[in-house]
C-alpha cells in the first residue's frame, strides 16, 4: 500500500509541568475546553488535510490516551486506506525499545513507517492547541524541492530563547538551526512540525544507529546535520493561533481564551472542524437557581449554582450556592453546595465537598483527578 | 438456536395526524426529542440494552429520509457490529402484496426464520419509555404465556381514543382489550403501550395462519387482536411515560424534561439513552445571557434569556431575545428582542428582529421546518 504523507504524532511526553494533571495520563490525553483532549486538535487537523493514515507513538501512562483514540472512527480515521495505528515501545531481540528522544522514537517504529509506504512523513506533537492545514504545507514543501520544511512561528523576541530559531534566506530556506539560544538572531520558532522525505530520513537515521546512534532528536540532531549536510531546509510560516499547552499557566490561559466566541481558534467555523471522542449524555440542565455568564457547558451538565468566565466539562455538576469563577472544571467533576472556585483547574471525576474554598491568590490552583476536597453531602 | 436471544420488529405505522404539521415529512419516530434525541432513539436503545443484535423496522414510503439519515449505519445503537443488522421495510409493500391476494407476511416470516432467535419483541416509537426489555422477557419466560403485553396505568387526560385500554385480570393476565372511548368511566386505566414479547415459533405460525385469513398488515393491530384469543400475561411498567399522539402531548413530553425527577428517570435510569453523534462545540453563554430552568444541547450561542425551554444543537439567541415555556430545535437563528412564548419551532426556523410568537400552554404555536418569521404570530 502506497501513502503520500504519513502522519506521526509524538504523544509519548511525560509532561511533567502539568504537575497533578499529568499524573496518571500522558499530557496529549489532558481534557481541553469541555469536551476535548489536546491531541483532538493534531488528530482533526490530520483529517481535515486529507492525511488518512496516522501514528500515535505514545509511551508514558498511555491507558487514557489509548483508549480515547480507539480505532480513530471518532475521526473518520477508519475507513478503506485509512487508520490510525497506536505505536507503544516494545521489547524485541534486539533489546527494549523505549524512545530516547523524537528521532528515536521514529527509529524505532522504521517497521511500521516501512508498512505504510510513505513518500513523505509528517511529524507532529500531540500537545498543541491549534488549527493548520498540513497539505499547503505539503505544497510548500514539495513546490521547494525540500528534502525537510519546518513549520515556523513568529514569537515575541524576548521569548524566542526558549524555542528552537530558525535564521532564514530570503527564500524561507533555513541557513542556521539555534536550539533554545541565549541571543536569538531571529524570532522564527520551530513548531516541532516536521516534513521529511522519508527516504532520505529513513537514510539518515538507519546510518546513525548503524554507528554512534547520535541521532535522537529532531530539533538537537537530525536538523542541525540535514543543515551541515547541506539539504535543502526549508520553512513553512504560520501566523494563526498555536499555544503550546504544557505548563498549568499555559492550560489554564489556552481554556480561557477558548471560552471567547471571537477567539482565533474559530472554532464554530463547519470548513475546519474538531473532532473529539463522543460520549453519550443528556442535553445541559441549568436550573431555576442558576447563573452562566461568559461560559461554555457541555452535555451532561447540571448547573444549580453560578458560573463566570469558566468552562465547564461533559457530566459536571454544579450544585445550588456554588460559584465558579476564571475556571475549567475537567468532566464529571461535582461540585457540592455553596462551594467557592476562583482561577482553579478541577480535575475529571474531582468532589469538591459542600462550603469547600478552591482559591489561591496570584496563582492558578490545581484539584487531580478523582481528588476529593472536603465532605460530601449526603443527598442527591 | 441460541436460547434466549430476541430480536425486534419495530414500528408503530400509524399516522399520527393530530402531529402535523410536525409530521408532514418525517415519520412520528423522528420527530426531535429533548434538545438533541429523535424518538426511535428510546426503543432502539431499550433493544440494544437488551442486547438484541437484529431489528426488523416497518415505516410508510416517503417517510424514511429522515430515517437514514439519523440511523445511518447503525453504530451508535450498536448495530453495525459483524453480528448485527437491522432491516427496513416499507409498510406499503405489504398493502400492496395483500390486494394482489399474495402473501403478504413473508418477508417477516423469513425475517424472523432466518433470525435464529427464540423470542420477538414487538414495539413502536409513540410511547416514549426507557423500558428494561430482559426485565420483561424475564417475566415473560416465568408466567408461561403465548404473548406478553406491557401497560401502564394512566391518567384519562394521558389517554388519546387511538389508544387501547386492557383489562387485567387478578392473575395479572390481559383479560380482555378495547379501544378507549369518551364514555368510559373511571380515572385511571390500563394503557396498552404496544410492546409485546412473544415466542418466534409461534409468531410465524401465527402470521401464516393470519395472511391466510386476511388479518390485518400492521403487526400491531394483528397481536392487539390476538389478546382476545390467546391468553396473555400482563407486565405492568412503571417509569417514566409519555403517550405520545398529538401537538399537546409532545409539547408537554419534552417540558416534562424540566421537571428533574421525569428527566432523571427517563435518562439517568441504569439504561443509558442513545443517539445520533455530532461533533458540536460548546455551547457559549455570554455576559448578558439569562437562563432559568432550561435545557440546551452543544453548538449554541445564547445571549438572550431562556425560562422552562428546551433548545436544540446549533441555535443561536441573540441579546434581548425572550423564550419561555418553548421548544426550539437544531439550527434555529433567533434574532434580537424577539418574543417567543409557548411554542414549538420546527428545524432552521429564523426569526427575525423584534417579532413575537405567543402560542397557549394547551395550545402551543408550531413554526413549521425552514421558515423564515418576520411577523408577529399569536394562538388564541
Amino acid at each position: 500500500m502506497k501513502t503520500e504523507m504519513l502522519a506521526m504524532i509524538l504523544a509519548g511526553g511525560q509532561g511533567t509541568r502539568l504537575g497533578k494533571l499529568t499524573k496518571n495520563i500522558a499530557k496529549p490525553a489532558v481534557p481541553f475546553g469541555g469536551r476535548y483532549r489536546i491531541i483532538d486538535f493534531t488528530l482533526s487537523n490530520c483529517i481535515n488535510s486529507g492525511i488518512k493514515n496516522v501514528g500515535v507513538v505514545t509511551q508514558y501512562q498511555p491507558l487514557a490516551l489509548n483508549n480515547h483514540i480507539g480505532n480513530g472512527a471518532s475521526w473518520g480515521l477508519d475507513g478503506i486506506n485509512s487508520g490510525v495505528t497506536i505505536l507503544q515501545p516494545y521489547s524485541s531481540s534486539d533489546g527494549e525499545k523505549w524512545f530516547e528522544g523524537t528521532a528515536h522514537a521514529i527509529y524505532q517504529n522504521i517497521s511500521y513507517i516501512d508498512q505504510m509506504d510513505p513518500q513523505y512523513v509528517l511529524i507532529l506533537s500531540g500537545d498543541h492547541i491549534y488549527k493548520m492545514n498540513y497539505e499547503t504545507m505539503l505544497e510548500e514543501h514539495i513546490a521547494n524541492n525540500a528534502s525537510l520544511t519546518v513549520a515556523v512561528i513568529e514569537v515575541p523576541i524576548e521569548e524566542a530563547s526558549r524555542f528552537g530559531i530558525m535564521n532564514t534566506d530570503e527564500n524561507d530556506r533555513i541557513i542556521e538551526f539555534d536550539e533554545k539560544p541565549a541571543e536569538p538572531k531571529s524570532n522564527l520558532a520551530s513548531m516541532g512540525i516536521y516534513i521529511f522525505n522519508w527516504g532520505r530520513l529513513r537514510n539518515v537515521l538507519l546510518n546513525s544507529y548503524s554507528k554512534d546512534g547520535q541521532m535522537l532528536d529532531f530539533g538537537k540532531h537530525v536538523i542541525p546535520s540535514y543543515l551541515e549536510a547541506g539539504e535543502n531546509v526549508y520553512s513553512y510560516h504560520f501566523d494563526g493561533y498555536w499555544k503550546d499547552v504544557g505548563t498549568i499557566d499555559s492550560l489554564w490561559e489556552a481554556n480561557m481564551e477558548f471560552i471567547r466566541l471571537e477567539n482565533e481558534l474559530d472554532m464554530r467555523n463547519k470548513s475546519w472542524r474538531m473532532f473529539s471522542k463522543n460520549t453519550i449524555s443528556p442535553p445541559h440542565f441549568i436550573t431555576e437557581t442558576a447563573s452562566v455568564k461568559n461560559s461554555l457547558v457541555v452535555d451532561g451538565c447540571y448547573v444549580a449554582g453560578s458560573v463566570k468566565n469558566s468552562i465547564l466539562s461533559t457530566d459536571v455538576q454544579i450544585k445550588i450556592g456554588s460559584t465558579i469563577e476564571n475556571s475549567v472544571i475537567m468532566p464529571g467533576a461535582t461540585i457540592g453546595k455553596n462551594a467557592k472556585i476562583k482561577n482553579a483547574i478541577i480535575g475529571e471525576n474531582a468532589i469538591i465537598g459542600d462550603n469547600a474554598v478552591v482559591y489561591k491568590e496570584n496563582d492558578i490552583e490545581v484539584v487531580g483527578y478523582s481528588e476529593v476536597i472536603g465532605v460530601q453531602s449526603d443527598e442527591d | 438456536m441460541k436460547t434466549k436471544k430476541m430480536c425486534a420488529i419495530l414500528g408503530n405505522v400509524s399516522k399520527f395526524h393530530e402531529l402535523l404539521p410536525l409530521t408532514e415529512n418525517r415519520p412520528l419516530d423522528t420527530l426531535p426529542f429533548d434538545c438533541k434525541y429523535r424518538l426511535i432513539d428510546f426503543p432502539l436503545s431499550s433493544i440494544a440494552n437488551a442486547n438484541i443484535n437484529s431489528i426488523f423496522m416497518v415505516f410508510n414510503d416517503g417517510e424514511t429520509r429522515s430515517v437514514f439519515d439519523h440511523i445511518g449505519g447503525g453504530k451508535e445503537w450498536n448495530l453495525d457490529s459483524l453480528q448485527n443488522r437491522y432491516f427496513v421495510y416499507f409498510y406499503q409493500d405489504f398493502l400492496k402484496q395483500k390486494e394482489q391476494g399474495l402473501p403478504y407476511f413473508d418477508s417477516v416470516i423469513d425475517y424472523l426464520e432466518k433470525s435464529e432467535s427464540e423470542y420477538t419483541v414487538l414495539t413502536g416509537s409513540n410511547m416514549l419509555c426507557n423500558i428494561d426489555l430482559r426485565a420483561v422477557l424475564k417475566s415473560h419466560r416465568n408466567q408461561k404465556k403465548q404473548m406478553t403485553v406491557v401497560y401502564k396505568r394512566m391518567k384519562r387526560e394521558e389517554i388519546s381514543l387511538n389508544d387501547s385500554i386492557i383489562d387485567v385480570n387478578s392473575e395479572g393476565n390481559a383479560a380482555s382489550i378495547q379501544k378507549f372511548k369518551e364514555s368510559e368511566k373511571g380515572e385511571q386505566f390500563n394503557l396498552c403501550m404496544g410492546i409485546y414479547i412473544v415466542q418466534t415459533k409461534w409468531l410465524i405460525e401465527q402470521l401464516n395462519i393470519g395472511q391466510k385469513n386476511d388479518h390485518s398488515p400492521s403487526i400491531h393491530i394483528f397481536l392487539e387482536n390476538k389478546i382476545a384469543e390467546e391468553s396473555t400475561a400482563a407486565y405492568e411498567y412503571t417509569g417514566y411515560l409519555s403517550n405520545i399522539h398529538d401537538v399537546t402531548s409532545y409539547y408537554k413530553a419534552n417540558m416534562d424534561m424540566l421537571d428533574s425527577n421525569k428527566f432523571n428517570s427517563l435518562m439517568y435510569s441504569k439504561q443509558k439513552i442513545y443517539t445520533k453523534l455530532k461533533n458540536e462545540v460548546p455551547t457559549y453563554y455570554s455576559e448578558n445571557s439569562l437562563v432559568k430552568n432550561s435545557q440546551c444541547a452543544t453548538g449554541c450561542i445564547i445571549e438572550g434569556s431562556l425560562e422552562n425551554s428546551l433548545i436544540s444543537r446549533r441555535s443561536i439567541v441573540k441579546n434581548g431575545a425572550i423564550i419561555k415555556h418553548s421548544i426550539v430545535m437544531s439550527n434555529a437563528k433567533i434574532a434580537e428582542n424577539v418574543v417567543i412564548e409557548y411554542a414549538i419551532l420546527d428545524k432552521n426556523v429564523t426569526v427575525e428582529a423584534g417579532v413575537k410568537i405567543i402560542g397557549t400552554p394547551e395550545h402551543p404555536i408550531v413554526i413549521e421546518k425552514n421558515q423564515v418569521v418576520s411577523t408577529d404570530k399569536w394562538r388564541k
